[in-house]
């Protein structure tokens, strides 16, 4: 769905030529042109249909760069990308506004709202460039509002609207073109927590139904882990380690990567079929089974009504067995790292 | 207290040294270029006629050539004379409009314009404005004025605004028309007058160009800064969302960039009306002649007249658009929807409310009704026995002030032509041999900055000799830095009260408010009758102008001293002068001596008007060559002050610049 390979942006007065020399020291690291940032750095990934990919990373990382660089908001320097199999740094000017038209569509940090606008003509907007005529886009634009929850809001100014339902337009006005694959820059970055949370559920239910592929960018581990169905970490414009929620938390690759998960809600994150014994042999002896993807939040109470082990199955097959010793030791990994 | 130990003094010592090794350089050359002078008499003494570009020779034959070819050169037969021919139509329709329309409409028109645009006052202000011109006898030059206002801030936006989008869209223009505006606004109106009657004849036509010339930086410059201030994530946002170039500028860009841009109208008009005045002396009619004509034979109480009439235009056109440039479109639309909301929620046939809800309709029904009277009532010209004689009065005070206050304005005159113009200037022209006058100022250049400066500053001086107007300019320069100084004396200490009393500041405030929009012309004819023609009346008149800026900006410096730093002294217990003197003027120096910077530069902007009335120098040769068609002086002249004005700005700039 969407392909990325070896992807560089650097910024900078001839960023061609530091790009020329960096490959020439065979990625050395060092850049031999002092007034030029690395931003993005040789960056591969893929996400598949559906699915929603998760860029993680402190403020200054990259993130945003990277994000920019699919529509070519900003201009990649090197590498490849591929949205359903076009090459979009090959795209003309009129095939990339079609791409960001109808296929990709985007939430930003700050809203991007239009101040003189109303929200009912903001949601509508990538409708209006495209050409659509006002009665239609006017309705389609209505169902999204509805769908967002602002009913009764459609003739307000962003102004007069909070940021949490600001955001709420921004989600509205990036569905409304009903595009292929959305793309989220730090969209609950600037709220307050209660509505942040609030946001992230509600982003959780429309996915439930729409299933969009996504790009979410992020410098919260927490939010990451939530929504994200694989994660990137994302460091000094490189990719660290990208991996499911439970992989990440289990095997972190390095120091940096540790430091974030250590307040990683574990049981939240982790399944029983991540720490589970594995005993090809068969089942544990009271015949009580449990399945794999099973979080240990809803694993805990089961174990602490008996001693007995349980049987982890997958497709029906068991593959292992849990019990309380299991438990306790993924748990205080925690506390050991 | 302990001596100082010798280890702590040597180092003092040795930068002392350095100090005095700073200067001994310049001193030294100061001397070698005066003995050297001594050396050569012949060459020195005056600056030599033959070292001359042949400037006001060339200008001459091309004058002349146009002259001739007037009739018969296609630039002229296909493009300045229709060009010059479509201005002139297009006035005099705007003018014949304004004329023909009763005056009860163009004062209704007005009032209405103020009401929709700023209430009850602002139409107050508009209808009464007009109704004053009319009072005092200016109805059809208030008109002429008008129209000639319209015609052309509405020529200098319809280029202005274009390409100030041109410019924020892309930044290679941008560099690329950044110094010609810079030079439109730093050179004088007088300079570019010349060419423009050469090319567009005498009268309407080039009195538009002149003006659109002069009007059109802020127009240019507020469109692009507005455009380019637009939130950048408004900006993005439209261009993910695949919107093209043109759907960015005129969905997202424009629309929020309005109110930078009206603030550009208004800034334009304001600079269009300063030089009404400017631009009757090449034939446009209206108010500006008055005061013109009025200037020329010394009428006090006429160009007073003319001229507070212009001030009533330049109030109620500045507040007019300031209103247009309050128009934000997000918050505009906010109150429709406020307006809305409170609607449904009225009980509804509550009269009182009604009233409220549509008072604005209300108002302009009312307008409306009282024009249709008047109307009605009266005939078309404005009333004749309508009459608020302020001439007489003016006249009688004057000469009043003429007659009894001549113990002071006499002692005060001489003072300044014998003890400071004339030493200053005899020393500067005469004395001091123009080599050495030269070295001097390049010497200062390379104190304040480098030696870059010094060179361009020494290139530029020796050129005012080159264009043969090293005398003019000398006595020119002597004015200007007499003129500077009085101000800078008179500036610092008022601002430096208005900054420390905020009552002060409040009672200033009209006053400075009066001298920035009187037309400066208007300060003239007061003066002149006082001080009689000569250098003086330009001097004082120059210091009217430049005073009111030098003191907002000591004001605004010293009060833009961080409060912690003032906050610090007066815990330590220091008196209230004792900060000043110590936090508050060290602190604001740089912002001091940029004010100073301005002051000189609106003295230098004053000098063809001072040459008006006798101020000998660049301004009299300019003004000889305006209304002599002396062309090649008038253009050497005109030159000459733009390089005194560059150098003087260049070397106060860089001083400012060191102060930070
Ligand atoms: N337009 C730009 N010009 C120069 N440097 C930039 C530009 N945009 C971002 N950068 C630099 O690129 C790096 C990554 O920035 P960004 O992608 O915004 O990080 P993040 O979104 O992760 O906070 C930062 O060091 C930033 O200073
Ligand atoms: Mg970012």
């Amino acid at each position: 769905m969407l392909v990325c390979t070896a992807v560089w942006k650097i910024f900078g007065p001839a960023p061609e030529k530091a790009y020329a020399a960096i490959a020439a020291e065979a990625a050395t690291g060092k850049l031999a042109y002092p007034d030029h940032v690395i931003a993005v750095r040789d960056v591969s990934f893929e996400v598949r249909k559906g699915e929603t990919f998760v860029v993680m990373g402190l403020s200054g990382s990259g993130k945003s760069t990277l994000v920019r660089c699919l529509t070519r908001l900003t201009e990649p320097t090197a590498g490849e990308i591929l949205i359903e199999g076009q090459d979009v740094r090959r795209m003309n000017d009129e095939a990339l506004r079609n791409l960001r038209r109808h296929k990709v569509s985007m939430v930003f940090q700050n809203f991007g709202l239009l101040p003189h606008w109303r929200v009912l003509d903001n949601v509508a907007y990538g409708l209006e460039v495209c050409g659509v005529d006002k009665r239609e886009r006017h309705a389609r634009a209505m169902q999204m509002i509805e769908l967002v929850g602002l009913k009764g809001w459609e003739h307000k100014y962003p102004r007069q609207l909070s940021g949490g339902m600001q955001q709420r337009v921004g989600l509205a006005r990036a569905l409304a073109v009903n595009p292929d694959i959305l793309l989220f820059d730090e969209p609950f970055s600037a709220l307050d927590p209660l509505i942040r949370r609030e946001m992230q559920d509600e982003l959780l239910r429309l996915q439930s139904t729409l299933h969009k592929t996504s790009v979410f960018i992020t410098h919260d581990f927490a939010e990451a882990l939530k929504i994200g169905d694989r994660i990137a970490i994302m460091k000094d414009g490189r990719f660290v380690q990208v991996g499911a929620p439970q992989e990440l938390v289990l095997q972190p690759k390095d120091d940096y990567v540790r430091a974030f998960v250590k307040d990683a809600p574990r049981a939240k994150v982790l399944t029983a079929g991540a720490i589970m014994q594995r005993s090809p042999s068969g089942s544990a002896p009271n015949g009580r089974t449990v399945a794999a993807d099973v979080h240990l939040e809803a694993l805990l109470p089961m174990l602490a009504e008996s001693d007995v082990p349980l049987t982890v199955v997958r497709d029906g097959a068991p593959v292992g067995i849990v019990d309380r010793a299991c438990v306790i030791r993924a748990l205080i990994d925690e506390q050991a790292n | 207290m302990a001596a100082p130990s010798p280890t702590l003094t040597r180092p003092i010592a040795s930068a002392g040294l350095a100090r005095a090794a700073r200067w001994l350089g310049p001193i030294g050359l100061l001397a070698g270029v005066y003995i050297a002078c001594l050396l050569f008499p012949s060459l020195t003494d005056t600056f030599p006629a033959q070292w001359n570009l042949g400037m006001r020779e060339a200008v001459d034959d091309f004058s002349r050539w146009v002259t001739s070819n007037r009739l018969s050169h296609p630039a002229f037969a296909y493009f300045f004379d229709p060009l010059s021919a479509a201005l002139d139509a297009f006035v005099r329709a705007v003018e014949n409009a304004l004329l023909g329309a009763h005056w009860a409409v163009i004062i209704g028109v007005t009032a209405l314009a103020g009401w929709l645009l700023g209430g009850w006052r602002l139409a107050l202000v508009g209808a009464l404005g007009f109704f004053a011109c009319g009072l005092m006898g200016l109805w059809p030059q208030t008109m002429q004025t008008l129209a000639l206002m319209n015609v052309s801030v509405f020529i200098a936006l319809l280029i202005g605004i274009p390409l100030g989008v041109v410019c924020a869209l892309s930044n290679r223009f941008d560099r690329f028309l950044r110094p010609i505006l810079d030079a439109m606004q730093v050179m004088p109106a007088f300079v570019y007058l010349i060419p423009v009657v050469l090319f567009f004849g005498v009268a309407r036509a080039p009195a538009i160009v002149a003006t659109v010339i002069y009007a059109i930086p802020p127009a240019v410059r507020l469109t692009n800064l507005g455009i380019r201030e637009v939130q950048p994530a408004a900006v993005e946002a439209a261009r993910a969302f695949g919107s093209t170039r043109w759907q960015i500028l005129r969905k997202v860009q424009l629309p929020l960039a309005l109110p930078a841009i009206m603030a550009g109208v208004n800034q334009t008009i304001m600079m269009a009306l300063g030089i009404v005045v400017i631009a009757a002396m090449v034939g446009a009619g209206g108010l500006g002649r008055e005061v013109y004509l009025a200037l020329q034979r010394l009428q006090v109480g006429r160009a007073f007249e003319a001229g507070l009439a212009i001030v009533l235009i330049a109030i109620i056109l500045d507040r007019l658009s300031e209103g247009l440039s309050r128009i934000d479109l997000t918050q505009y639309s906010i109150r429709k929807t406020q307006d809305a909301g409170r609607k449904a929620q009225n009980v509804k046939r509550n009269p009182a409310s009604y009233v409220l809800r549509h008072s604005s309709l209300i108002g302009a029904l009312a307008i409306i009704l009282v024009t249709a009277l008047c109307v009605l009532a009266f005939q078309d010209a404005f009333p004749d026995a309508w009459r608020l004689p302020l001439r007489e009065p003016v006249d009688g005070l004057v000469r009043w002030m003429r007659d009894n206050l001549f113990f002071i304005t006499r002692p005060l005159s001489d003072f300044i032509t014998l003890y400071l113009l004339n030493p200053f200037r005899d020393l500067l022209r005469d004395v001091i041999p123009w080599p050495v006058v030269i070295a001097a100022v390049a010497v200062v250049a390379y104190l304040v900055s480098g030696w870059r400066l010094a060179l361009g500053c020494a290139l530029g001086m020796f050129m005012l000799g080159l264009l043969g107007m090293w005398p003019q300019s000398m006595d020119t320069l002597s004015q200007v830095l007499v003129t500077t100084a009085i101000t800078v004396l008179l500036a610092l200490p008022v601002g430096i009260l208005a900054s420390q009393s905020d009552g002060v500041r409040r009672a200033l405030r009209p006053v400075l408010d009066f001298l920035q929009t009187v037309p400066t012309f208007v300060f003239l004819v007061p003066v002149v009758m006082l001080f009689n023609i000569g250098r003086v009346p330009g001097i004082i008149a120059s210091v009217l102008y430049a005073i009111p800026v030098g003191i907002r900006l000591v004001d605004l410096g010293i009060r833009q001293v961080s409060p912690e730093a003032v906050e610090a002294a007066t815990a330590f217990g220091s008196t209230r002068a004792q900060t000043i003197v110590k936090v508050q003027l060290p602190l604001a120096k740089p912002a001091i001596v940029l004010s100073i910077n301005q002051m000189i530069m609106m003295v230098l902007a004053m000098v063809v008007i001072a040459g008006m009335v006798g101020g000998a120098g660049l301004g009299l040769e300019a003004v000889i060559g305006l209304t002599r068609s002396e062309t090649g002086i008038g253009i050497s002249a005109g030159l000459c002050i733009v390089v005194l004005a560059m150098i003087l700005d260049r070397i106060t700039q860089a001083w400012a610049a060191r102060q930070s």
